[in-house]
């Protein structure tokens, strides 16, 4: 076989192994945006409740819409018809406007309304009770309200089914007009909770897009009315999609100009496509290696992942840049392996780390980053030399090159420098009067001012639960929940009446216990005395004889009902609500009552300690904080360790303490000063701006590795320049756009790792070259 | 209802706009009133008596004299319901929006406001200047589930008898000015309280 069939036959070799290895990846691997399997690990019970909480917690489902752009009466109209449609959905578990629902409670579940009021509790339902209230259904059927009585009437004489609406809706109402609710500012209100969580957006995306449609399809008449939608799942769709359309389009621009960088480098169309078969290799292999792995990727895994990956474009670029005459690619990269395979080593035994991390998330990124290097490194060794062409330019003779690095070898070097600056940085350091660490993760996917503000004013108006926090009923059993529940309800008035919170629901306000039930049910008149009692209230009332049948069997069907159970209340609409206030974990069972309105939370210790915690106030943003935090500790304990292992690999790759000095010196100088740059700027700390550190501290150490070299002649150093430059150019290239971008955690991730690239390119020019001149001399 | 029916299709038409503009008063305006309440839940016709009062366009107030002692006031949006001497019970009106509707027809017609009438209802007009009757049948829908018509019986510009038909046939028929003092007819029903209406008195 000819060298060049040869060549060829490898290339087509290692495209159809890729292509294979895609087809695979892409039918085993699903990608999953539920964010929290990117979130830590929870520690404590609070954690774990919020880890549940933040997706499929009552108020994180909740979708708040508002329509607004037409008259009141038009937009009235439309709301009806509207949530009459929602409510076909299955998208939706409940869907509420202030409509009088009289279907509230399902045909089947009537006769248990004399075990859920709690209207007879204090008086028995008996004669004088019940003539009381025949006497006022009199006047009821001579006022305004007959009309809507009457249905009823026969059924419910004493109207347990209206007194239970009246309990069961929202404790603090949103204005009524025409029916149904409405804002201060003329939008007629509706609240949604969906079945998705709120935190997973590919499924709140579809739940959107099913209210959006069913809007433009109930719409007609109103063609000016227009919806709002808001509420957490709607802002995690928003955020989602923009970071995502976002990055594709500063990807796209960065992609143009790296791809003009490296024609210009290398003027060749060849050497471009065959450049980008490593990282591709490594790319896939990363995907595949999860796909065997954990069968289920998570998206900012796949874009982190992709974003680390990057320094292994530094691979092929170092072997097209130190091509020589007279010598094979396979040859050329023989002599560059030993730094390669010290920097593959040290990036992947760093990120290790994240590895030891235990998020799932993160495990995931150790895994594709791994593999993805090694497989990178390993081709751009084994297979690319084999597949280049034999032609090629020296890059040693690219014009300007040569006075480029005259220039940068006559920089003075002053000894004192990096001390002066390591003063610089710490004194920017402790300067810096923002926190260091940036512990809420939201801000840095924040929803637009304007767009909270209106969340704001529509939660406000709908009377809708705070997001932030829960209040905890917890007992051994559902049934200890809901009696636990009565029992703090005086308390809970109590603290409404003070004014530390505007309203509360707990989970007895839809269910009573059991006990209480039969309590209830117990003091339940049989039916010859109910018919007795009934006979002696009608005593000079006009109703006719028999019209109150419908009443005496429901009653006497309630004596004989077994207790409504949670489980059974849940298949009614209204049901839909105890059974989001109601989880079972680790064997216990935890009541969740919302808080609408907290002014005073400190006014819940004093319960918290005389329950001895089994109720208590649960605020999400308090523990999700104390969450990252904990989390943070042990990545930053992770990193020690990865730090302490790549000190050890550089040392034991060279042998020689001076050498290992001057790469890792500038390397962590670096690091520092793009902490204090940041720290100065008024930056908080994040994740990313971790991960992004990172990826800037693997690509120092190749500018390090490399500048430190000996090289052999002249044109060997530039080479050694040209690949460097070319890798800085194009690393800047991509994350000089995303400091530009308008969302932080983009930016965090750009502008860390640009001033990464920036300090670790001139430190290691400055004191890794300045210790080969001197080791030289 | 027959009767009604033969009487309208008997009866020259009059102009039913022009009737409820002759019914404009000054306000307030202020009549007793006798109520007689046909319904399918009673065993026999339920009376009250107060004073019905209109206070201008959206403010209507009735009062309960017997049996019980009652008085709602309609304004501003709200009912207010007050019994003897129980805390008064507020409903906001847009909770019950057939009930709105309704008041705002009736209001329309105490206020002789024709353009508010003729948007909520339809308005037929039957009989003569000396017996004529309006026929108030709702057009919104969901008005239409709950009351069948509003009827207004009177003579020259003075109104004598509202009767509410719901749409079950339920029936309360008020007897206003001097009807609300006269004798009511005997035997008590629904019949007799119509000729009544009709007539102006309840002679046989």
């Amino acid at each position: 076989m000819s060298p060049r069939l040869r060549r060829w036959a490898l290339l087509i070799g290692w495209v159809i192994v890729l292509l294979a290895v895609a087809v695979y990846t892409g039918h085993t691997l699903k990608l999953s945006t539920d964010l929290r399997s990117f979130m830590p690990p929870a520690q404590t019970p609070d954690q774990k409740l919020l880890m549940e909480q933040i997706g499929e917690g009552p108020g994180s489902r909740l979708l708040l819409l508002a329509l607004s752009g037409d008259g009141e009466e038009q937009l009235a109209e439309l709301s009806r018809r509207f949530s009459a449609a929602l409510r076909q959905d299955a998208h939706f578990s409940q869907v509420v406007n202030g409509e009088f629902d009289a279907g509230l409670l399902d045909e089947a579940l009537l006769p248990y309304r004399y075990l859920l009021t709690p209207s007879f509790d204090a008086t028995p339902l008996d004669a004088a009770t019940l003539a009381d209230e025949l006497g006022q259904r009199v006047e009821d059927l001579g006022s305004p309200a007959a009309t809507l009585l009457k249905p009823i009437l026969p059924r419910d004489p004493t109207l347990e089914i209206m007194k239970l609406a009246e309990q069961w809706s929202p404790p603090k109402q949103p204005l009524l007009r025409d029916g149904v609710w409405f804002s201060p500012e003329g939008e007629a209100l509706l609240l949604v909770q969906t079945h998705a969580a709120g935190f997973d957006p590919a499924a709140q995306g579809e739940a959107i897009a099913a209210i959006e449609s069913t809007f433009a399809a109930n719409k007609a008449g109103s063609a000016n009315a227009r919806l709002v939608i808001s509420g957490p799942g709607y802002f995690s769709v928003l955020v989602n999609a923009s970071t995502r359309g976002e990055s594709e389009w500063l990807g796209r621009i960065s992609t143009v100009g790296f791809i003009i960088l490296l024609l210009l480098a290398y003027r060749s169309v060849a050497v471009l496509g065959l450049a980008a078969l490593p990282i591709a290799s490594g790319a896939l292999a990363g995907v595949a290696a999860i796909a065997v792995v954990f069968t289920e990727m998570h998206g900012i895994t796949l874009a982190f992942g992709f974003t680390l990956l990057g320094v292994a474009q530094e691979y092929p670029i170092r072997l097209l840049s130190h091509r020589r005459a007279g010598e094979t690619a396979l040859e050329s990269v023989r002599s560059l392996w030993p730094l390669l395979l010290t920097a593959i080593a040290s990036a992947c035994i760093a990120y290790l780390a994240f590895f030891a991390s235990g998020v799932t998330g993160l495990m995931q990124l150790a895994v594709f980053t791994i593999s993805g290097l090694l497989v990178a490194g390993f081709s751009t060794r084994y297979l690319l030399p084999r597949v280049l062409p034999p032609g090629f330019r020296d890059a040693a003779d690219t014009p300007g090159l040569g006075r480029i690095w005259n220039w940068l070898e006559g920089l003075p070097r002053p000894r004192w420098l990096p001390p002066a600056l390591l003063v610089i940085a710490a004194l920017m350091l402790w300067s810096a009067t923002t926190p260091f660490w940036q512990n809420d993760l939201a801000s840095l996917t924040p929803v637009p001012k304007d767009l909270m503000q209106r969340e704001g004013r529509l939660r406000a108006a709908l009377g809708a639960p705070d997001v932030r926090y829960l209040l905890i009923v917890e007992a051994a059993d559902a049934e200890g929940v809901l009696e636990l529940s009565e029992k703090i309800s005086p308390r809970i008035d109590a603290l409404v009446e003070q004014g530390a919170v505007n309203a509360a629901e707990l989970p007895s306000r839809y269910l009573p216990s059991l006990a209480t039930q039969r309590t209830r049910q117990a003091a339940l008149p049989d039916s010859p005395a109910l018919a007795a009692m009934l006979a002696d209230a009608s005593q000079g009332l006009p109703f006719r004889a028999g019209l109150f049948q419908p009443f005496l069997d429901d009653v006497e069907k309630a004596r004989t009902l077994e207790a409504l159970s949670p489980a059974e209340f849940a298949r009614s609409p209204i049901g839909a609500r105890i059974e989001a206030m109601l989880v079972q974990r680790d064997g216990h069972w935890l009541g969740l009552g919302t808080i609408i309105g907290m002014q005073d939370p400190a006014a819940f210790d004093a319960l918290a300690r005389e329950t001895d915690g089994a109720v208590r106030l649960l605020d999400l943003k308090g523990a999700s904080e104390s969450l990252v935090a904990s989390y943070r500790e042990r990545i930053l304990h992770a990193f020690a360790i990865a730090i302490v292992l790549l000190v050890i690999t550089v040392f034991i790759a060279f042998r020689d303490i001076h050498r290992a000095w001057h790469v890792l010196a500038p390397m962590t100088l670096a690091t520092i000063l793009v902490l204090a740059v940041l720290r100065a700027g008024g930056t908080s700390l994040s994740l990313f701006h971790l991960v992004a550190l990172t990826l800037a501290a693997g690509l120092g150490l190749h500018y390090a590795l490399f500048f430190e070299r000996t090289t052999p002649d002249a044109a060997e150093a530039r080479r050694t320049l040209h690949a460097t430059l070319v890798c800085v150019i194009s690393a800047l290239l991509v994350f000089a756009l995303l400091a530009w971008s308008s969302l932080p955690v983009l930016r965090a991730i750009g502008l860390t790792v640009s001033l990464g690239v920036g300090f670790h390119f001139c430190l290691s020019i400055l004191m890794a070259r300045k210790g080969r001149s001197r080791d030289a001399g | 209802m027959l009767l009604i029916l033969s009487c309208l299709a008997n009866a020259a038409e009059v102009d039913p706009l022009a009737l409820v503009n002759g019914l404009q008063r000054e306000l307030p305006a202020r009549t007793a009133y006798t109520e007689v309440r046909f319904s399918q839940m009673y065993d026999r016709a339920v009376i009250a008596r107060g004073e019905l009062e209109y206070l201008g366009p959206g403010k209507l107030g009735k009062r309960v004299d017997s049996p019980y002692v009652e008085t709602t006031t309609i304004a501003d949006g709200e009912v207010t319901i007050q019994r003897g001497s129980r805390e008064p019970r507020r409903i906001s009106l847009d909770r019950i929006p057939e009930l709105e509707g309704f008041l705002r027809g009736f209001s329309a017609l105490l206020g002789g406001d024709v353009a508010a009438l003729q948007r909520d209802f339809e308005v037929q007009g039957s009989g003569s200047a000396e017996h004529w009757q309006l026929r108030l049948s709702p057009t919104d829908k969901r008005l239409k589930t709950r009351i069948e018509a509003l009827q207004v019986d009177g003579a020259g510009s003075k109104a004598r008898c509202f009767s509410i038909i719901d749409a079950d046939a339920d029936v309360s028929i008020l007897m206003v000015e001097e009807l609300a003092t006269l004798t009511l007819p005997k035997p008590l029903t629904q019949k007799n309280v119509e000729l009544t209406c009709r007539r102006g008195n309840s002679g046989p």
